[in-house]
């Protein structure tokens, strides 16, 4: 394996370049999926059939939390990779596990939002508005989670093996992944929780 | 027992239970003659845990095959149907499902793993590459197409095959109007393949923008790369529309949501513009590597360079555009205003002035050039004419108003055959034959090969164009029969005379297979038919790392230059060649992948939640793997070039 | 120790917040729909532009180009696609 040293860890091999490419590329569909989402809301948020609209059901508490928590977790990991890139392992592991910590916070959070909406009488079937609001929350959700273990075993890969170009390179591409869902999720706070809210 | 009862055929007969003692049997003879022969460790070895894109290819290939006969004998099924008026070869609901599952086996699981085929075969060797830029990825996206082709085919012995259109419109494909589980493998079957395909999509786009050979820029990629490349473009952005709609279609049927039903607020025209949204760039996604092939085959044998490179590219790149912007083509009728028609009117003729270019360029190819009318030539040349009549009568379906008496009727049926047919098919068959010598050392017999081409153009104008005419006299498409009264019947007999030509064309290619196998000469060097890209650059057969020195570019008919004016394409020693390693996990987590879609079929909880499990297991198996590859030492790759005569 | 100082996060961040509370505006104030939709829409996409840039990297390798030809184009496909359904569903029903 050929090891450029002229440029960043997470970039120093021709591989590594590959998987940042190809995750970029990923982030591309990401977008149309949740751009496929968001046509699905739009469309269906005034069909509320005989269940609630969305102001009836939005509350402002959980949403302020759940935006803030994620806000911060998108600048941890970013100092996250900071860490990484002046190769200080610690500060760098300290910054993951935060941003891991802040992201059970903000899944906490979302998923009192969801006993809620159960208690409010807007479940996965009442209609076609909650059906498309649970699906694009739950999909970010989903994505959130997957992403806590992901980080996790990065994490601890970090921590056996130290950082060498795979680990850089997979912790730096994680850290991609995570500004991604802050960045849905500034679409899903605007455009779904203050526009209902407006 | 009623556990059981929910696999039973809901619309059984004597057809079908004879499918499934001849499934059965086909299986235990497979499994027989493996272990008789003691094939199980090279399968294993060789095949289901490989991550050479030359054998993936190979092993899309084969599958492609095998479904375009699957597809092929619904066809001729139908067309049996339709030969005379109230035929009662089949009733109304076999009638149904039959057209269901041609129409998504003949695009999601014929052409699709055609168009990869092609893809993994060549684009390496034409960048110059040894691999594709994710190997196991590659894998896990051969194996994921493979499983949701498999369970959509086991539908129709197990639960009933989904009977609402390869569209599946709602509100029919729903709950209230498609009770039994027939449409539940088409939502999953076509979801596991469809994540196979994202993943290519995003594999090959790496691979062409960062693998190249040195020397090779953009503009000096050969064009099936160029087309392979816009082509995955476009499926890194459709197939997530696919998965969000078959992902909402599967929780209105499995969890009684209310997406697209008639009640609670749901829309049903809602999974049409998202079906479309996906389905027109996806009709894209099959021609443009047909074309690609076809902007290989004329070259080589009309002796002439390609003609305009450069609108070539830029009319792919437009249409990469455009063709997410035309679906409600599709849908003209449904609804929506003269405005949003006429918009979309508009974009769609558009759309047809890229495609126009390119018919130009190749006939400008051709002209003054040394033609020899082999095979593959054959089916490029018959594809501009038939294709060219598709084309306009896409045009004519694009002007809304006047689709109001065309859509739904034989003459769409006739359009889209005629852009599939002599485009896309053609294409692959013409590739098949053009790049077989390369992959399997010995070429294809001409004269047979000749016999199909013509059973298959002959049969395909007796079938297809009989359709425009019955269709413009009021002929709906998916009516399983019609009256006498109609007129309709002779016309009827005629695409039935020809869809038996096309299955007789079919057989030839077959036959072609096994009689060239036989006969055909071993003694066939590495080029045999005097080509021009980098592909043929290579020994045949192809050693597993492609290139044992990466080949350097000066253009995107490097080969020619090379033989013809004395450009070096291999220069240097030789260096110690990384390889990626085999793995078994892509294989096994497609089987996963299955058990889990069948279980969702049959909403299993129990064994679906186990099965999501492990597919979950497998990935973070895959996050702390250390996987470096091996490497090929120098004497090696010295001895294998010797071998193969010669060092390049 | 310039060099420690992560300035560039630090202000992403900031502007981050900023933006977001001025989105804020639309609930806690009253305007028209035509007014919100408008703040709403420059703070998510600049807010977007800030995380690819920023904290995302998106631009600082010589893949930069393909990097964002590749989002720029899924952001108007997916812009072009959401008022094109729009159009057909709800406002040309
Ligand atoms: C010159 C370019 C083309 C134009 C202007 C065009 C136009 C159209 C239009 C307007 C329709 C909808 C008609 C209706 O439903 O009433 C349609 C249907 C269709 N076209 Fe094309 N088309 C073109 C090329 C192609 C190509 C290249 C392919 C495939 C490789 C293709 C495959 C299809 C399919 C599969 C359908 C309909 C499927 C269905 O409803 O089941 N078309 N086309
Ligand atoms: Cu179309």
């Amino acid at each position: 394996m050929k090891i450029d040293h002229s440029q960043p860890l997470e970039y120093s091999t021709h591989q590594n370049q590959l998987n940042i490419l190809g995750f970029w590329i990923f982030l591309g569909a990401e977008i149309m999926l949740f751009g496929t989402l968001f046509m699905g809301y739009f469309t269906l948020e005034g069909r509320t059939g005989a269940g609630p609209t969305p102001a009836q059901i939005f509350e402002i508490t959980p949403v302020l939390i759940e935006t803030f928590v994620l806000l911060t977790s998108s600048f941890t990991i970013g100092l996250g990779i900071h860490a990484m890139r002046l190769g200080r392992k610690n500060a760098m592991l300290s910054f993951f596990a935060i941003t891991l910590l802040l992201g059970l916070v903000f899944l906490g959070v979302e998923i009192y939002e969801f006993m809620h909406y159960y208690h409010v009488g807007a479940t996965y079937q009442t209609s076609a508005f909650t059906a498309a609001l649970l699906t694009t929350l739950g999909t970010h959700g989903a994505h959130v989670t997957l992403g806590l273990f992901w980080g996790l075993f990065i994490i601890l890969q970090v921590k056996k093996r130290g950082l060498t170009p795979q680990t850089a390179n997979k912790s730096f591409i994680f850290s991609l992944y995570w500004h991604f869902l802050d960045v849905v999720w500034i679409f899903i706070f605007s455009f779904i929780y203050l526009k209902g809210m407006m | 027992m009623e556990f059981f009862e929910r696999f039973a055929i809901p619309h059984p007969s004597p057809a079908i239970y004879a499918s499934m003692v001849a499934i059965a049997l086909v299986t235990i003879g497979i499994i027989a003659g493996l272990t008789y022969f003691k094939k199980w460790g090279y399968l294993w070895r060789e095949w289901l845990t490989t991550v050479d894109h030359k054998k993936i290819g190979i092993m899309y290939l084969i599958s492609a095959l095998l479904m375009l006969f699957r597809g092929g004998v619904d066809a001729i099924m139908m067309r049996a149907q339709l030969s005379v008026p109230d035929a009662e070869l089949l009733d109304a609901q076999h009638y149904n499902e039959i057209f269901t599952t041609h129409g998504v086996v003949m695009i999601i699981f014929m052409a699709m793993p055609f168009i990869f085929a092609f893809m993994n075969l060549l684009v390496p060797l034409q960048i110059g590459a040894r691999d594709v830029a994710f190997p196991r990825l590659n894998a896990l996206s051969f194996w994921l197409f493979f499983a949701g082709a498999m369970l959509f085919n086991i539908s129709f012995v197990i639960g009933g095959s989904p009977d609402a259109g390869w569209t599946s419109y709602f509100p029919l494909a729903g709950n209230d109007f498609s009770q039994h589980v027939g449409t539940n493998y088409y939502m999953i079957a076509i979801q596991i393949s469809g994540i196979g395909s994202l993943m290519t999509g995003i594999n090959m786009c790496t691979t062409i923008l960062k693998m190249r050979a040195p020397g090779m820029t953009l503009m000096k990629m050969p064009m099936f790369t160029w087309s392979a490349f816009i082509a995955n473009l476009i499926i890194v952005f459709a197939f997530p529309v696919l998965t969000v709609a078959l992902l909402m279609g599967t929780t209105d049927r499995l969890f009684a949501t209310n997406f697209f039903t008639s009640d609670n607020g749901g829309m049903d025209m809602l999974w049409a513009n998202f079906f479309w949204i996906w389905g027109h760039p996806e009709v894209y996604i099959l021609i443009l590597p047909a074309f690609g092939l076809y902007s290989e085959i004329i070259p080589t044998f009309s002796r002439r360079n390609l003609y305009g490179y450069k609108p070539m590219v830029w009319s792919m790149v437009l249409i990469s555009f455009l063709s997410f912007l035309v679906w409600t083509h599709h849908f003209f009728t449904m609804g929506q205003g003269a405005l949003t028609n006429s918009i979309f009117s508009i974009t769609t003729m558009a759309i047809a002035v890229p495609t126009g270019v390119k018919i130009f360029n190749w006939l400008f190819t051709m002209y003054k050039g040394k033609i020899r009318f082999t095979v593959p030539m054959l089916y490029s040349v018959a594809f501009i004419p038939l294709f060219t009549v598709g084309g306009v009568t896409g045009v004519m379906l694009a002007m809304s108003a006047a689709d109001y008496q065309y859509h739904n009727t034989m003459f769409l049926v006739a359009h889209f055959h005629n852009t599939i047919i002599p485009g896309v098919v053609f294409a692959m068959l013409a590739g098949l034959t053009y790049y077989w010598p390369k992959f399997f050392g010995f070429m294809l017999n001409e004269k047979i090969g000749k016999w199909a081409f013509w059973s298959l153009t002959i049969g395909f104008v007796l079938a297809f164009f009989p359709m425009y005419i019955t269709g413009l006299d009021g002929q709906a498409r998916r009516m399983y029969t019609y009256s006498e009264a109609t007129g309709f019947g002779p016309l009827n007999m005629v695409s039935f005379i020809g869809a038996a030509i096309m299955a007789i064309g079919f057989v030839l290619i077959l036959w072609n297979v096994f009689y060239s196998f036989k006969n055909s000469s071993r003694e066939i060097g590495s080029d045999p038919w005097d080509a021009r890209s980098l592909e043929w650059a290579t020994h045949t057969p192809i050693p597993e790392y492609n290139f044992a020195r990466l080949p350097h570019v000066n253009s995107s008919e490097a080969f020619w230059d090379a033989k013809m004016n004395g450009h070096q394409l291999f220069r240097g020693e030789y260096e110690e060649i990384h390889m990626p390693s085999s793995s078994g996990v892509p294989f096994i987590m497609g089987m996963i992948f299955f058990v889990a879609g069948f279980s969702f079929v049959f909403s299993l909880w129990i064994p679906a939640v186990i099965a999501l499990l492990g597919i979950f297991f497998c990935m973070a198996l895959r996050s702390f793997e250390k996987d470096d590859g091996y490497h090929i030492s120098v004497e090696e790759i010295k001895e294998t070039e010797r071998k193969l005569g010669g060092a390049k | 120790m310039k060099e420690l100082f992560p300035a560039k996060q630090v202000m992403g961040f900031v502007a981050s917040l900023v933006l977001t509370l001025i989105a804020l505006l639309v609930v806690f104030t009253d305007m028209s729909y035509t007014a919100g939709m408008t703040i709403l829409l420059v703070t998510a996409f600049i807010q977007a532009t800030l995380q690819l840039v920023v904290f995302m990297h998106a631009g600082e390798t010589e893949d930069g180009w393909a990097i964002y030809s590749n989002i720029l184009f899924g952001i108007v496909i997916v812009v072009l696609s959401v008022l094109g359904t729009l159009l057909i569903l709800l406002w040309d029903m």
